[in-house]
C-alpha cells in the first residue's frame, strides 16, 4: 500500500496545475452545496425545531362561550387525532388600548387577551422574557418579542371602557396565540366572550391535516360554536419565504457547480490516463496489480478533491451561516427563530463524504481504463495513439481560406470528441450560469422597480414620546402644508394598525392610507388601489396565505370592534391589507394619526429645500430623502454575482484543464509545428481558436438553457416569497444582450485557453522533440 | 559535381564536375566558438565549423556526444550559450523567437528520426502545411505538395494518414515537407534510425540524390553506413568537441554511382519507373 501511496503522491506532484484546478473546482462546488443545503434546511428546520420546543399550537381556535361550555370543549378535545391540548381559556378583545408609563410602548389597536393561569403547559409553552406572570387581578402580561427586555416596568395599559391594568411582564408565544394574558378569573371578570383552545395534532403537515384535526377536535360541538381559528402553517410559510427566495437559484447553481466538477474530474482523470500511458505501463511492469493501478489513479483526484472539499466546507459553513441568518432579515415573526438558524451539523459529514464520493465516481471509468491497459502496449505507446477522428473536418479546414493556424485550431476539438464534449459541457454550464445570473439580476432590478415608490421625500410624525414630540398640525393640515410647497406634485400618508378579519384569530398588519397613495406606490399586480371606504387592497403574500381573491368581500374588525365589510379591489405590494377608511381604522393606531407622509416632487425640485421648509413650520415632522436601502436586493445580487464569478471561474478552469491536457498531449505536434516554422503567436492563435470555437458553440447552447433556467427559477422564487410573477420580470432580455451572452462562452473559453497557450508557445522545441 | 550559387544563396547543380574548394563557395552554416551548456554540463564546448552551399555533411559521434545539440543550434530550435551561429547569413543569436520561427520556415527543412508528422492530417496536408505557413493558399500549396509527392514516388499515398503509412513512406512525406519551401539547408536527425534496412536505403538514396542536385544537407547519424552513403564530408563529435572533420570520397562516389544503380534496379518509391536522368531533372526542380 505504501508503494501505491508513493506512486499517487508522485503523480499528484507531477500534475501541480491540474491538482490545483481540481482542488479549486471541488472547493467552489462544495461551498455552493453547503450553502444550498444550509438554506434548504433553513426553510423549515429552525422553525420546526423552535416551534416543537415551544410546543407551539398547530391550530388556535376561538369558540363562542354562549354556545359551548368548557367541559364540552375539553371532552371533544379527547379525540385520538389530538396529540395535546391547552385550554379552555377565557378570551376577550381590547380595542384602542394605550400603554402609559415612563417609556411608552406601542400596543396593537386590537388586542386578544387570554386568561391563563400558567405560562407553561402541554401546548404553547410561553417564554417570559421579562417581569413575571400575572397572579392577581389588575395585572397583565403583553406578548412582545424578546428585545423588549430592556423596557422598564411597570407600565399601565389603559383601554377605553375597561379598568386600567398594570403590565407586569412580557412573554412570547411561538404560535402568536394572544396579544396579552391575564389570570383566568380576571379574564372572566373583564367579560370574556369567547374561549380559546389550542391543539397539537399527530398529523399536522398540511392544510388538509389541520382541517381534519380541527374537525375531529370539535366533533359533536354546536355547529356555530367555532367562531375563528388560525394555524401555524401561515407563520411557517412566512418565515420560509426568506430562504425560499434564494433556494431556487442556489439549487440551480449548486447543480451546475456539481455538473462542472464532475466533468472536470472526469476530464482530469481521463487526461491523466491518456497522457500517462507510459506511467501506467511502468507501474504494471514494476509489479503493480490492476487494482493498485486503479487506486493510484483514483488517489490522483481524491487527494486534491479531499483538500478542496475540506476548504469548501469551511468557507461554505461561514458563508452559509451568514446567509441563513441574512435571509430572515425583516420578516415578521423572525424573532422566533433568532439564533436558531444556521447550517445544520448533519450537512458537514454529508458533504465531506458525498463530494469526494462524487469525485471518485466520476474518476472510476477512466481509472478502470488504466486498469485494463496491457503493460506492453502502455509502455510502447508512450501516450495514447490518436485514432484519427474528425479527419474529414480537418481535411476540409485544411483546404479553407482561413490562416492555417486558425484552421488547425478549429480542427483540434474533433480529434478528441469525448474530451471536447466534456469541455463543451463545462462551457455550456458556465454560459448557462452567466445567462441565468444576468437574467436573475435583471429580474431583481425589475422586482425592485415594481416595489419602489415614486416619492423622493418622506416625513415621519414621531413616536409621541417626550423625546420625540408629535407634530403640532393635524394630518389634514400637514397634507395641506406639504402640498403648498413649490415643486410638490403628490402627497400620500399612511399609518399601520393591527387588526383581524372575521373567521381568523391571526393578527394582520393593515395600512390606513390617504391622499395620492396609489399614484406614489408601486404598480399593482392586479385590480386597482382602494379609494373609498368599503374597499381594500391586499398584498400578494397575504392573499396567497389566506386564499383570498380580488372581488371577494371580507369583514375586518374596526377600531370599535365592529366587523366592517370590505371588498378586495386590487392586489399589490405593501401592507397585508390597505384601507382608505381613515374614519373606521385610524383609531387602532397607537398614535391615532398618520405615521408617514410621502411626497413626490416635480423634476428639478430640491428635496432638501422641501424638507427644510416643512421642518421649519412643524418641528414634529422629520423629513428625509427617500433612498431605500434595498438590503434584500443587494444581498440577492451580491450572492448571484459571487456565485456567477465562482462558476465562471470553474468553467474557465475546466477549459484551462482541457487545454493543458491537449497541449501536453500534443507536445510533439506543437514541437513539430514550431520546428517547421510556426511562430509563437500562431501557436497561441491556434490553441485559443480551438477553445474559442468550442466556447462559441457552448454559448449557442448555454444561452437558451440559461433563459430556460431563468424562466423556471424566477416563478419558483416568486412562489417562494408568495408573490405573483409579472411578465416584466421574465422579459428581461434584449437581442444585443443575448449576442453578448452568446459570446460569453467564447470569452470563458478564451480566458481558460490563454495561459496554457502561452506556455505551449514557449515550450522549448528541441527539448520537446528530444523527449518525445 | 559542380556547385553554382543562386541569388538566394542556394546551391545548384549544373551537372558538371565539382572542383571548387570550400573557401570559394558561400558558407551556409558558420559556427564560431559555440558552446552549449545543459546545467553545468557542456554539450558543445567551443565548436567552430563551416558548411558551404551544396555540401553534404554527416555529423557523427557516440550517444551524448553533442551531435543532436549541434543540429538543434543550426536549425534554430535551440540557442547557444556562447559563440556565434550564422546560418544563411542570419545570426541566430540575434533573432527573437518569432524571428527564429520565420527563419526555420524559410531557410530550413527538417527531417526527424521519428518523422514527426501530424497524425490528424493526411500525407498531402502534412506537406502542404509547410507551404501554408509561409502564406501560400491552400490550393497551390496542395498542388505543390502533390508535385513533391509525385517526384518522391508517393503520390498514390496523398490521402493516407501517417498511422497507415510505412516507415519509409512516412520519412519521404517528412522529406517532402522539409523540401516544400525550398530550404537553403536540409537537416536530418538520424533519418534512418527508425526504419528497417530497405526503407533506410530508400531514404539514404533520396538524401544523396537531393545533394547531388545541389541541396545542402546536414545529417546527424551514429550509423557509419549513412555517413558513407549520404555525405561527402564527415564531422566526428566527441564529448562536445569536433574530434575529426574529413571528406569521404567513397561516400560521394557511392552516392553518385549508387543512386543510378539503385534507381535502375527499380527504386520506384523514390524515382518511380522513369530513368535516373528524368528523376534527376524532377528532383532538380524540387531543390530549386
Amino acid at each position: 500500500m505504501r508503494a501505491v501511496w508513493r506512486a499517487s503522491r508522485a503523480a499528484v506532484k507531477r500534475r501541480r496545475l491540474q491538482t490545483f484546478v481540481l482542488a479549486l473546482v471541488v472547493m467552489i462546488s462544495t461551498v455552493t452545496v453547503v450553502v444550498t443545503l444550509g438554506l434548504l434546511a433553513a426553510v423549515s428546520g429552525p422553525f420546526d425545531r423552535v416551534y416543537a420546543a415551544a410546543k407551539g399550537a398547530h391550530v388556535v381556535a376561538e369558540f363562542d362561550r354562549s354556545k359551548v361550555t368548557d367541559a364540552q370543549l375539553a371532552q371533544a378535545a379527547k379525540d385520538p387525532a389530538v396529540a395535546a391540548v391547552a385550554g379552555p381559556f377565557p378570551q376577550l378583545v381590547f380595542h384602542q388600548s394605550v400603554a402609559v408609563g415612563a417609556r411608552p410602548i406601542n400596543v396593537p389597536g386590537i388586542m386578544t387577551v387570554v386568561g391563563r393561569a400558567d405560562p407553561h403547559g402541554p401546548v404553547d409553552d410561553l417564554t417570559l422574557s421579562t417581569g413575571r406572570w400575572p397572579s392577581a387581578p389588575g395585572e397583565i402580561v403583553l406578548r412582545q418579542p424578546g428585545f423588549f427586555k430592556a423596557v422598564p416596568l411597570p407600565i399601565d395599559l389603559v383601554t377605553p371602557g375597561e379598568p386600567t391594568l398594570r403590565i407586569v411582564g412580557f412573554a412570547n408565544s411561538a404560535g402568536q396565540s394572544a396579544d396579552a394574558w391575564v389570570t383566568p378569573d380576571e379574564a372572566r371578570a373583564l367579560g370574556a366572550t369567547s374561549t380559546q383552545m389550542q391543539y397539537r395534532f399527530h398529523s399536522a403537515g398540511t392544510d388538509a391535516d389541520l382541517k381534519t384535526g380541527l374537525a375531529a377536535a370539535t366533533k359533536g360541538l354546536p355547529a356555530d360554536a367555532l367562531t375563528g381559528s388560525h394555524d401555524y402553517l401561515a407563520l411557517k410559510a412566512k418565515l420560509a419565504s426568506g430562504p425560499s427566495a434564494y433556494l431556487p437559484f442556489l439549487t440551480v447553481f449548486g447543480i451546475l457547480g456539481l455538473i462542472v466538477s464532475v466533468l472536470i474530474v472526469g476530464n482530469v482523470v481521463s487526461g491523466a490516463v491518456v497522457s500517462g500511458f507510459r506511467h501506467i505501463g511502468i507501474l504494471k511492469a514494476m509489479g503493480f496489480t490492476p487494482d493498485q493501478v486503479t487506486v493510484v489513479y483514483l488517489l490522483i483526484v481524491t487527494l486534491p478533491a479531499a483538500v478542496g472539499c475540506v476548504l469548501g466546507t469551511v468557507f461554505g459553513a461561514a458563508l452559509g451561516t451568514w446567509l441563513v441568518n441574512q435571509v430572515f432579515y425583516g420578516i415578521q415573526g423572525a424573532e422566533l427563530i433568532d439564533g436558531a438558524a444556521g447550517v445544520p451539523a448533519t450537512v458537514y459529514p454529508a458533504v465531506l463524504i458525498g463530494m469526494p464520493a462524487v469525485v471518485v465516481l466520476a474518476a472510476l471509468m477512466p481509472a478502470f481504463r488504466a486498469r485494463r491497459l496491457p503493460a506492453a502496449v502502455a509502455i510502447s505507446a508512450g501516450s495514447a495513439q490518436r485514432a484519427g477522428r474528425g479527419l474529414a473536418v480537418q481535411r476540409r479546414l485544411g483546404g479553407s481560406r482561413l490562416p492555417r493556424a486558425i484552421s488547425l485550431g478549429l480542427g483540434w476539438p474533433f480529434a478528441r470528441p469525448a474530451r471536447t464534449l466534456l469541455t463543451l459541457s463545462a462551457v455550456v454550464a458556465g454560459v448557462t450560469t452567466v445567462t441565468l445570473a444576468i437574467g436573475m439580476a435583471g429580474s431583481t432590478f425589475r422586482f425592485g422597480e415594481l416595489h419602489r415608490r415614486t416619492d423622493q421625500v418622506y416625513f415621519t410624525t414621531g413616536s409621541g414620546s417626550p423625546a420625540d414630540p408629535a407634530p403640532t398640525h393635524t394630518d389634514a393640515q400637514i397634507d395641506a402644508l406639504i402640498r403648498a410647497q413649490p415643486g410638490v406634485l403628490r402627497v400620500a400618508a399612511d399609518a399601520s394598525v393591527e387588526t383581524r378579519i372575521a373567521g381568523s384569530t391571526a393578527t394582520i398588519w393593515a395600512g390606513v392610507i390617504r391622499g395620492d397613495y396609489g399614484a406614489i406606490q408601486a404598480p399593482l399586480v392586479q385590480g386597482r388601489w382602494a379609494t373609498a371606504p368599503g374597499e381594500v387592497t391586499v398584498d400578494s403574500e397575504y392573499r396567497h396565505q389566506f386564499g383570498l381573491t380580488v372581488g371577494q368581500t371580507i369583514r375586518m374588525l374596526d377600531a370599535s370592534g365592529a366587523e366592517v365589510p370590505e371588498k378586495i379591489v386590487g392586489e399589490g405590494p405593501g401592507w397585508h391589507i390597505a384601507t382608505p377608511d381613515w374614519q373606521s381604522f385610524i383609531g387602532l393606531n397607537p398614535q391615532g394619526r398618520a405615521a408617514t407622509f410621502y411626497v413626490t416632487l416635480a423634476k428639478g425640485a430640491d428635496p432638501a429645500a422641501v424638507i427644510a421648509a416643512i421642518g421649519g413650520q412643524d418641528p414634529g415632522l422629520h423629513g428625509a430623502v427617500d433612498g431605500e436601502s434595498k438590503t434584500s436586493e443587494k444581498t440577492f445580487l451580491s450572492i448571484i454575482t459571487t456565485l456567477t464569478i465562482m462558476l465562471s471561474i470553474v468553467a474557465s478552469l475546466g477549459v484551462l484543464n482541457t487545454v493543458v491536457l491537449n497541449t501536453r498531449e500534443r507536445r510533439r505536434d506543437l514541437g513539430t509545428l514550431k520546428a517547421i516554422g510556426m511562430t509563437p503567436g500562431q501557436v497561441i492563435a491556434m490553441v485559443v481558436t480551438a477553445m474559442t470555437a468550442l466556447g462559441t458553440l457552448g454559448g449557442l447552447i448555454g444561452v437558451p438553457l440559461g433563459i430556460l433556467a431563468h424562466r423556471i427559477v424566477i416563478p419558483l422564487t416568486m412562489h417562494g416569497i408568495q408573490e405573483e410573477t409579472p411578465d416584466s420580470m421574465l422579459d428581461v432580455w434584449n437581442w444585443a444582450g443575448l449576442v453578448l451572452l452568446t459570446l460569453s462562452g467564447a470569452v470563458i473559453a478564451a480566458t481558460g485557453a490563454y495561459l496554457p497557450s502561452i506556455r505551449a508557445s514557449r515550450a522549448p522545441v528541441a527539448e520537446v522533440l528530444r523527449t518525445e | 559535381m559542380t556547385q553554382t550559387r543562386n541569388a538566394d544563396g542556394r546551391g545548384g547543380d549544373d551537372g558538371g564536375a565539382d572542383d571548387g574548394g570550400a573557401g570559394e563557395r558561400d558558407a551556409v552554416v558558420r559556427l564560431v566558438n559555440v558552446r552549449k551548456d545543459f546545467g553545468n554540463h557542456p554539450a558543445l564546448d567551443g565548436v567552430s565549423l563551416e558548411i558551404t552551399a551544396g555540401e553534404s555533411v554527416a555529423v557523427m559521434g557516440p550517444s551524448g556526444s553533442g551531435k543532436s545539440t549541434l543540429l538543434n543550434l543550426v536549425s534554430g530550435l535551440d540557442r547557444a550559450t556562447a559563440g556565434s551561429v550564422v546560418v544563411g547569413g542570419e545570426d541566430l543569436g540575434r533573432l527573437t523567437e518569432k524571428g527564429l520561427a520565420l527563419f526555420r520556415r524559410r531557410r530550413i527543412g527538417m527531417i526527424f528520426q521519428f518523422f514527426n508528422l501530424l497524425d490528424d492530417l493526411p500525407a498531402l496536408d502534412n506537406i502542404a502545411l509547410a507551404g501554408q505557413l509561409v502564406g501560400m493558399k491552400a490550393r497551390p500549396a496542395r498542388r505543390q505538395a502533390l508535385d513533391l509527392m509525385d517526384r518522391l514516388g508517393i503520390a498514390d499515398r496523398r490521402d493516407i494518414y501517417p498511422a497507415s503509412l510505412s516507415g519509409g513512406e512516412r520519412q519521404r512525406v517528412a522529406t517532402a515537407r522539409a523540401l516544400m519551401n525550398k530550404p537553403s539547408l536540409l537537416l536530418a536527425d538520424e533519418p534512418t534510425g527508425a526504419l528497417d534496412s530497405e526503407s533506410g536505403d530508400q531514404v539514404m538514396r533520396l538524401l544523396a540524390d537531393l545533394n547531388r542536385l545541389g541541396q545542402t544537407v546536414l545529417v546527424v547519424t551514429h550509423d557509419p553506413r549513412v555517413a558513407a552513403r549520404c555525405a561527402d564530408r564527415v564531422i566526428e563529435v566527441v564529448d562536445g568537441l569536433i574530434a575529426r572533420d574529413h571528406r569521404t570520397e567513397a561516400g560521394s562516389a557511392s552516392v553518385t554511382g549508387g543512386a543510378s544503380a539503385d534507381t535502375n534496379a527499380g527504386s520506384a518509391s523514390v524515382t518511380g519507373e522513369a530513368p535516373a536522368d528524368t528523376n534527376a531533372a524532377e528532383l532538380r526542380r524540387t531543390v530549386r
